[in-house]
């Protein structure tokens, strides 16, 4: 205890926390990148990878895991591991949408009410803070329940939702950038807002915006793996959130042991895939360091 | 305080707009006698008709949509046959009390490791501890919850596959009572623990490795106090301050944590109650889910402020 303290003390503490935390992130970005270089490989080679087609009905319902099916088969005798192979599509396919969405407006809305200020910014930021007060998963239920479970309008509600947080910081970072000298200088010489916002203020938001995307895509990720795992799912793209469902709303599938290839892989498929986002995106956001802070 | 009540205004009125202005027209649908959503029940359509009352303007169906509110009148359940507020009344304390268990135990978990891996910081067991806290915090809780539901449930036996007690049980004591209540309750609470730990140990443990580093805390070593004493009475109680207001702020994350898992482990709460209404397209019910829960969240984060206010005096003075 007592050699603890003075350890504590002899060391600089800023400096191992900032060399800790820089040497955790390394492992956690080369792991998060080749997970999701695996993921993104299995989504754009499915049609190549699968087996058999993951929506026809190639053998017998429920057949353990064997030379012909590798993880055997579902209820209606679908190849499980061609369903797992396709559904890295719909995940990666409502992560990317709404994580551009989520980017892209959060860039409008931030953009617009950071460069403009005064009433516009207030109105905007009063309406951001009100939707990142409501609690988003029953928003986001009540939505997929009216509209039906569509991917594309799943995606767009949740870029929808997201964004407010996203705008919030890129409204911070415009007005960072706004008062600066360079800004007012471009502005007397007569630069249209336009070109100050290309040419001076998107390289300070674009790390911003990079590790914005990431993040967006991990929630959009689980968020779609959650909806679906309570029934909303896009009943015609089976997604791994839909695998899950579909595994439990078979009686008894607990007391088998069924769950092993049926239930887990899919389970731990996007586990994975939101692990991999994440990493990747703690990684981004400690090196390019956005915000600006020196470290 | 206005925040708040311009929140609640607009989670309310967004509730009313929602089913109104979407494409599809789904309410419309319920009252169609040629879609597939049409209720045959002649009694429970009428009391959506007269609910939603879609012939009369539509200021007017606002303010009647509000002063149902005020009345507790949230219209009638098409699954059920009863009205959404009793319907959401027998669920509602199923899930506080799987939220309030595991917040308590995530509290107590997580304050005590967060200060210990701060203590010791740079130790084996502090690396291992926040590795493991970024991974467990990342994982989606229905995953989690599967996993358990495997071992302990399915596989060992030690606990009920699912319900929130054992169905038409009559119990020879309190203490049975009691004891399969909290059988049930097990699994889905360590699930929801699990998943609200990491964020607090996170939280703690950063938040006490910057009051270790402050003036005070040097003071305080060079007085010679004993260690435990510096560690709980001068270190963890300033570093709690940050705690407080998570707490109340996360209340609603913990909510909505808890609607999954009740999914997954059939717990008779609000979680299960919107998964089968989602199923049924029981617009009325999950409207009124949606208006409870963010009637709850707005409430933990308007208390979360409030409480921060009260402790911390730079804040009620600034």
């Amino acid at each position: 205890m007592r050699s603890n303290f003075l350890k504590a003390q002899t060391q600089l503490p800023e400096r191992t926390f900032v060399r800790e935390a820089r040497r955790a992130s390394g492992t956690e970005g080369l792991i998060g990148v080749s997970l999701l270089a695996v993921f993104v490989t299995a989504a754009l080679f499915a049609p190549l990878l699968a087996p058999y087609d993951p929506a026809a009905f190639v053998g017998r319902p429920l057949e353990r895991p064997g030379a012909a099916f590798l993880l055997g088969t579902n209820d209606v005798g679908q190849d499980i591991l061609s369903e797992l192979l396709f559904g890295a599509r719909v995940s990666l396919v409502v992560a990317v949408g709404a994580a551009v969405g989520t980017v892209l407006l959060g860039l409008l809305v931030g953009g617009v009410a950071g460069y403009l200020g005064g009433w516009v910014d207030a109105a905007l930021m009063r309406g951001v803070d009100v939707l990142l007060a409501l609690p988003q998963l029953p928003l986001i239920i009540l939505i997929t329940t009216l509209t039906g479970a569509g991917l594309a309008q799943m995606t767009l509600t949740m870029a929808l939702l997201f964004s407010p947080g996203m705008a919030r910081i890129i409204r911070a970072q415009m007005f960072n950038q706004r008062g600066r000298a360079y800004v007012k200088i471009a502005q007397r010489f007569g630069a249209s807002p336009l070109y100050i916002f290309r040419r001076h203020m998107l390289p300070h938001l674009a790390p911003l915006l990079i590790v914005g995307l990431v993040t967006a895509a991990g929630r959009a990720a689980a968020m779609e793996a959650g909806l679906a795992f309570l029934g909303l799912g896009d009943p015609s793209a089976k997604s791994w959130g839909l695998m899950m469902r579909y595994a439990l709303n078979l009686p008894g599938l607990l007391l088998t042991d069924r769950w092993l290839w049926w239930l887990l892989p899919p389970g731990l498929c996007i586990t994975l895939l939101i692990l991999a986002l994440t990493f990747t995106g703690m990684r981004l956001e400690k090196r390019l360091n956005p915000g600006g802070q020196s470290s | 305080m206005v925040g708040y009540l311009f929140g609640l205004w607009a989670a309310l009125t967004l509730n009313f707009l929602l089913p109104r202005l979407l494409p599809g027209d789904p309410l419309a649908a319920l009252l169609d006698p040629d879609s597939a959503g049409y209720v045959y029940d002649s009694a429970v359509r009428e009391s959506l008709e007269a609910y939603y009352g879609l012939d009369a303007p539509p200021v007017e169906q606002y303010l009647h949509y509000l002063a149902g509110l005020f009345t507790g009148d949230l219209g009638q359940s098409i699954r059920l046959k009863q009205p959404v507020a009793a319907v959401l009344g027998d669920h509602l304390p199923w899930t506080l009390l799987l939220t309030l268990t595991a917040l308590g135990l995530a509290s107590v978990i997580g304050i005590w490791s967060g200060a210990e891996a701060a203590w010791r910081r740079g130790s084996p067991m502090d690396k291992a501890l926040t590795a493991a806290g970024v991974v467990i915090g990342n994982i989606p809780v229905f995953f989690t919850g599967m996993i358990l539901l495997i071992i302990f449930g399915a596989t060992l036996n030690w606990f009920p596959l699912s319900g929130g007690r054992t169905a038409f049980a009559r119990y020879a004591s309190a203490f049975d009572a009691v004891r399969d209540y909290a059988e049930h309750l097990f699994l889905p609470a360590l699930t929801l623990t699990l998943a609200l730990l990491s964020s607090k140990f996170l939280l703690v443990r950063g938040s006490m490795i910057g009051v270790l580093s402050e003036d005070f805390i040097l003071v305080a070593r060079a007085k010679g106090l004993p260690a435990g004493r510096i560690k709980h009475h001068h270190a963890l109680r300033n570093a709690l301050l940050p705690f407080v207001h998570h707490l109340a702020a996360h209340a609603g994350f913990a909510l909505t944590g808890a609607l999954f898992i009740e999914a997954l482990f059939d717990y008779p709460g609000m979680g299960r109650l919107i998964f089968e209404s989602v199923a049924a397209r029981d617009y009325p019910v999950i409207q009124g889910a949606f208006v409870v829960v963010s009637v709850f969240v707005l409430s933990a984060n308007r208390l979360a402020d409030w409480l921060t206010m009260r402790l911390d005096p730079r804040i009620r003075e600034g």
